[in-house]
């Protein structure tokens, strides 16, 4: 197995070819937020959901805990962010305010967006995500080509923000520029979870372990 | 007896009186009116030919009443209009002195009787069959008029005559008069033919949108609302209504939010012409203007302006805030907040419900058979509404179906299972 040397870095960084970046020390760390579930979080790269990063779910059933995945990230989020707005986009059912304040969300920071069309649903998810004033922001979307998805990841960097986008498992073989992808299925006693993409991580699938969606 | 409010707040009037404007040209007074607001912020049109500005407060800036004055008569050299002028504490008294010419500058109300005594009636611009009636009577001018006793003038010349003397003399606010510019912008662009296109519409708007900013800049007022007109060769007018969750004079976030909405439009005839009309002018908060803003201080209009793109474009009741309702029925115990608010957010209570609610609720509740259920938790009576006659009786349960979480309840009546929501 190959090692490095104690001295290699000291070595190359004296290296009069190897220019150092000054700035890099001058952006600050994008922050991460926690899944809440440790099994999770030790198989995301930071140890959590990224901030300013575009992130895909791929589901078919609503209610298998998608949003629950979230929910903790959302909380943290908005308690940590100078500007704590959580927008959520074309959300299948109405999210039910009673369950999002008992789970610690400030509600008056929430606000639902029901574009008449996906395109419509595609241009409020870039312009909330690039605003840079929204901590998160959750889209669920029919289908999309990869060209708007790129537009996407482009505008949550450029935001800042989480982006979570909720689509069918039938997209699940198209390529797809979100940093992390994950795939829920149903299953018993609890829904089945995949990595199918994790930039700087191992995919697979994850065992949350007995989590008790909802019953925190 | 004075009133309440003379006696915290003297107000200080300057009327100027521009006796060759004739009526056609009372356009000008809104020119000139837009002029004074350099002075006071209170400027008030008194058609036909006057204004009256409010001037207490700019007397500290200019140090001395005689100077303030001097000031406000050098203002309107630039419009080659020959002015009268006069300042005292109330509206009618400068007003009057100004018609007769008496360059009075008097801030002490005692001696308005003293200045007025000398104006003759004819200033009052009362209509012509009072004045008839007092020249009849010998009153040519006013302080003959004053030595009359009070009962005697409202029988005679109706009571409008003695209240008008009462604010002549300060004895008396005027608050019949709302002293507001009453200002908007409005400018028209004609095309050359009849366009069909949303492309050149666009691009006649800037030019009227950058000139309307501009216009608010200079007077250092904004708009919260504003009217697009479409003139058709023939029919009807069409109008795109704009409201802004803010004032403000910023040309591109107007432009923005008014392409967002037309761009949803569907021309129904060609355009002859565009007009562009201002709601009222309102003053715009400074820290909209702070040219030193740090990079790093988030803006505190961006959030306003962004839910402001995506209803000029997705529609108003498309984007909505949610609050929880001290309710127990699920159906009731929340609600769609259009009035989005901004600012402070309010301290955040959780409240103890026993029993976890569900992220999702279905707007209604559905139908199932219970026979495949697994209840896991439950039951949670919800008993309530029998006053609004939409009465429940329920038993709320979760449950789980192939890893998916439910919140199901059995309705106790007619012991029938449905499903409200899932635990997303």
């Amino acid at each position: 197995m190959w090692m490095p040397r104690e001295s290699s870095l000291a070595e190359i960084l004296a290296d009069a070819r190897v220019w150092k970046l000054k700035d890099a020390s001058a952006v600050p760390p994008r922050p991460v937020w926690s899944t809440g579930s440790k099994s999770l979080d030790a198989r995301l790269p930071g140890g959590g959901w990224p901030s300013a990063s575009l992130v895909e779910v791929l589901i078919d059933h609503a209610g298998l805990g998608e949003v629950q995945l979230f929910l903790p990230a959302l909380v943290a989020c908005q308690r940590a962010v100078e500007i704590p707005w959580l927008v959520w986009i074309s959300p299948p059912h109405e999210p039910f305010a009673p369950a999002l304040a008992q789970q610690g969300i400030n509600l008056d920071r929430v606000l639902v967006v029901r574009p008449g069309s996906a395109t419509e649903a595609l241009w409020a998810a870039e312009q909330v995500l690039s605003s840079g004033v929204c901590a998160a922001v959750l889209l669920w979307l029919k289908g999309t080509d990869d060209r708007w998805l790129r537009r996407l990841k482009l505008a949550a960097e450029a935001g800042g923000a989480l982006g979570v986008l909720f689509r069918p498992e039938r997209h699940r073989f198209e390529s797809s520029p979100a940093s992390l992808r994950l795939l829920m299925t149903q299953g018993a006693p609890a829904a089945h979870i995949e990595l199918l993409k994790v930039q700087g991580g191992r995919p697979g699938p994850v065992d949350l372990g007995m989590v008790d969606f909802g019953a925190s | 007896m004075k009133s309440r409010v003379s006696q915290c707040y003297k107000p200080l009037w300057y009327a100027a009186v521009f006796s060759e404007l004739s009526a056609e040209q009372s356009a000008l007074l809104y020119r000139l009116s837009v002029h004074a607001q350099r002075f006071t912020s209170l400027v008030s049109i008194e058609l036909p030919n006057a204004l009256l500005l409010e001037i207490k407060g700019s007397l500290r800036l200019f140090g001395s009443l005689a100077h303030l004055h001097a000031s406000i008569d050098a203002a309107w050299q630039e419009f080659s209009l020959t002015v009268r002028s006069a300042t005292t504490p109330s509206t009618l008294a400068s007003l009057w002195c100004a018609r007769a010419g008496h360059a009075v500058l008097i801030d002490d109300p005692e001696l308005l009787s003293g200045q007025l005594r000398k104006v003759p009636i004819v200033c009052t611009a009362w209509e012509p069959k009072r004045l008839q009636t007092l020249s009849a009577m010998g009153v040519n001018y006013l302080g003959e008029l004053l030595r009359l006793p009070r009962e005697g003038l409202a029988r005679r010349l109706g009571p409008q005559v003695v209240l008008d003397l009462d604010i002549a003399l300060a004895r008396q606010p005027a608050p019949r008069r709302a002293f507001v510019a009453r200002e908007r912008f409005r400018e028209r662009f004609d095309f050359e033919t009849a366009i069909e296109s949303m492309n050149f519409l666009e691009s006649a708007l800037h030019p009227l949108m950058i000139r309307c900013a501009q216009f608010l800049m200079q007077r250092q007022v904004g708009i919260q609302t504003f009217e697009l007109q479409l003139r058709h060769p023939v029919g009807p007018v069409s109008r795109v209504s704009i409201g802004l969750s803010s004032v403000t004079a910023d040309h591109r976030r107007l432009t923005e939010v008014l392409v967002q909405k037309i761009n949803r439009l569907s021309l129904i005839a060609p355009v002859q012409a565009i007009e562009l009309i201002s709601g009222p002018l309102q003053p715009l908060f400074l820290d909209s203007l702070d040219a030193f803003e740090g990079l790093n201080r988030v803006d505190k209009q961006a959030v306003p302006h962004l839910v402001e793109r995506l209803r000029a474009r997705l529609g108003e009741s498309a984007v909505y805030g949610v609050c929880s309702m001290a309710e127990h029925r699920p159906e009731a115990a929340w609600r769609r907040v259009y009035e989005i608010q901004f600012g402070c957010a309010r301290v955040l209570k959780i409240a103890d419900e026993g029993m976890p609610r569900p992220v999702w609720l279905l707007s209604e509740p559905l139908l199932l058979s219970g026979d495949s259920l697994v209840l896991q938790q439950g039951p949670e009576r919800i008993e309530s509404g029998w006053w609004d006659g939409k009465g429940v009786a329920r038993d709320y349960y979760n449950a789980q179906v192939s890893g998916a979480r439910l919140w199901v309840f059995q309705e106790r009546q007619s012991k029938r299972w449905y499903l409200h929501g899932l635990f997303a």
